[in-house]
């Protein structure tokens, strides 16, 4: 669990979409989320799983890493088709066992939306996939820029993702080994009633919590020892580089929703 | 900013994160609410939180999330909105117990955006999302509420920002 969530969800393979910008794929997904909204019959939803198939193929992500976490999805889509089979009502009726009738909008409705969420699951699970938490870090920086303007604090914001990446890893093994130095003292966190548990986590988080605030104080006097200045004039490690491909991806997305747009009806 | 607000919010952040992936699995992992949702009772200690707990919301929805760009949106946004009310509306309040069980409601009557998130996702009906998604949210925070006043008494949260 612990080397999961260093990476987060990458996967670190070459391809098409591991070198795009991440600042590219963010506005893709952005634009994506919007546009698969026109789609409302057969033909757009033909167009946009192939879409989803092409982006699927050209992440070279393995087939088992993308539906690995997508169990919990698929339930939730099974129910979703059930939930809209026998609550709506209206449209012909298709099936009658008389005391259950399936009614053509039901049906059509069920299937566009589990489609519609499951193509949007599976595209925003690119980013994740494809772009290491960092990198989405600093693209984001890179696009609220503008936000500098009405005095919002972009490179303070930025920093404190990064460090809050850089100490996941480390709080996680930290509160893994105060959880069980409790344990070893007793305490039972996985039994008992919902009052008693969430007693139980009181001498687990009060430690957790004085030896965050100690580290956060140590790399503040650090940072301050070595005159950190932050923002305006500071030059990056890690140089985000927008190139052709990146303008490209971005045309194909708008392209789609021109497309969806021409055969919705 | 100061340095150590910079610092002090991206470890609120990362400990979000490691309650989330670490102690929920273990102590609770038959209730789906999300229990460091009462983190969000850090802003009424100090309001500089506020970046901390967005970024642990983000983050955790970035990482843990099954409705990706959805709960990316929506919950980042219900938060950010939730956390802005309760400090506009705890400003002239001053028991502690009082602003707690402000925000308390105030997370729980806001979850209609999470409820909206569920209908425009799914379908579900907006109504009887709203009702499920604010009762699971008021228990947390609700539960977490005497917690955190627990844990802010040995820690004195206001002091270290």
């Amino acid at each position: 669990m612990m080397e999961k969530m260093i990476f987060g969800r990458y996967i670190p393979v070459n391809s098409l979409l591991h070198k795009l910008d991440p600042r590219s794929k963010l506005c893709a997904i952005l634009i994506f989320i919007f546009i698969i909204f026109i789609a409302n019959n057969a033909i757009t939803y033909g167009i946009l799983a192939i879409f989803t198939f092409l982006a699927l193929y050209s992440s070279n992500i393995p087939i088992k890493f993308l539906f690995n976490g997508l169990k919990f999805i698929f339930y939730l889509i099974v129910f979703t088709f059930l939930l809209h089979i026998l609550f709506t009502r209206e449209g012909d009726v298709l099936v009658d066992f008389g005391w259950l009738k399936i009614y053509e909008r039901g049906l059509t409705q069920g299937i566009f939306i589990s489609l519609r969420f499951l193509f949007l699951i599976l595209i925003t699970s690119l980013l994740t996939l494809t772009t290491t938490p960092i990198e989405i870090t600093d693209g984001m920086e890179s696009l609220m820029k503008p936000l500098r303007k009405i005095h919002f604090p972009v490179h303070e914001l930025a920093l404190m993702m990064s460090i809050a990446l850089r100490f996941i890893p480390t709080l996680m093994d930290e509160t893994d080994k105060i959880m069980k130095a409790q344990m070893a003292r007793g305490v039972d966190f996985s039994h008992g009633s919902l009052k008693r548990r969430a007693q139980a986590i009181v001498p687990l988080l009060i430690p957790l919590f004085i030896s965050s605030f100690k580290r956060a104080e140590e790399l503040a006097v650090a940072m301050e020892a070595r005159g950190y200045r932050g923002g305006e004039g500071r030059t990056k490690y890690r140089q985000l580089n927008w190139r052709t491909m990146d303008t490209i991806v971005i045309l194909i997305v708008l392209s789609l929703g021109g497309i969806l747009f021409i055969f919705r009806t | 900013m100061k340095i150590r607000t910079i610092v002090t919010n991206g470890i609120v952040a990362a400990l979000y994160i490691a309650v989330t992936a670490v102690i929920q699995p273990i102590a609770f992992s038959n209730i789906q609410f999300r229990i460091p949702e009462m983190f969000n009772h850090l802003v009424i200690f100090n309001k500089k939180y506020f970046f901390g707990v967005v970024i642990g919301v983000f983050f955790a929805n970035l990482f843990f999330s099954n409705m990706l760009p959805y709960d990316l949106i929506f919950g980042v946004f219900h938060s950010i909105v939730s956390l802005a009310i309760t400090l506009l509306v705890t400003k002239w309040m001053k028991n502690i117990w009082m602003k707690l069980i402000a925000n308390t409601i105030i997370f729980s009557f806001m979850m209609f955006i999470i409820a909206y998130e569920l209908k425009l996702a799914l379908g579900f009906p907006f109504w009887e999302s709203w009702l499920f998604t604010a009762v699971g949210e008021f228990v947390v925070m609700a539960a977490g509420a005497p917690l955190m006043y627990v844990i802010d008494k040995r820690i004195q949260f206001k002091n270290k920002l």
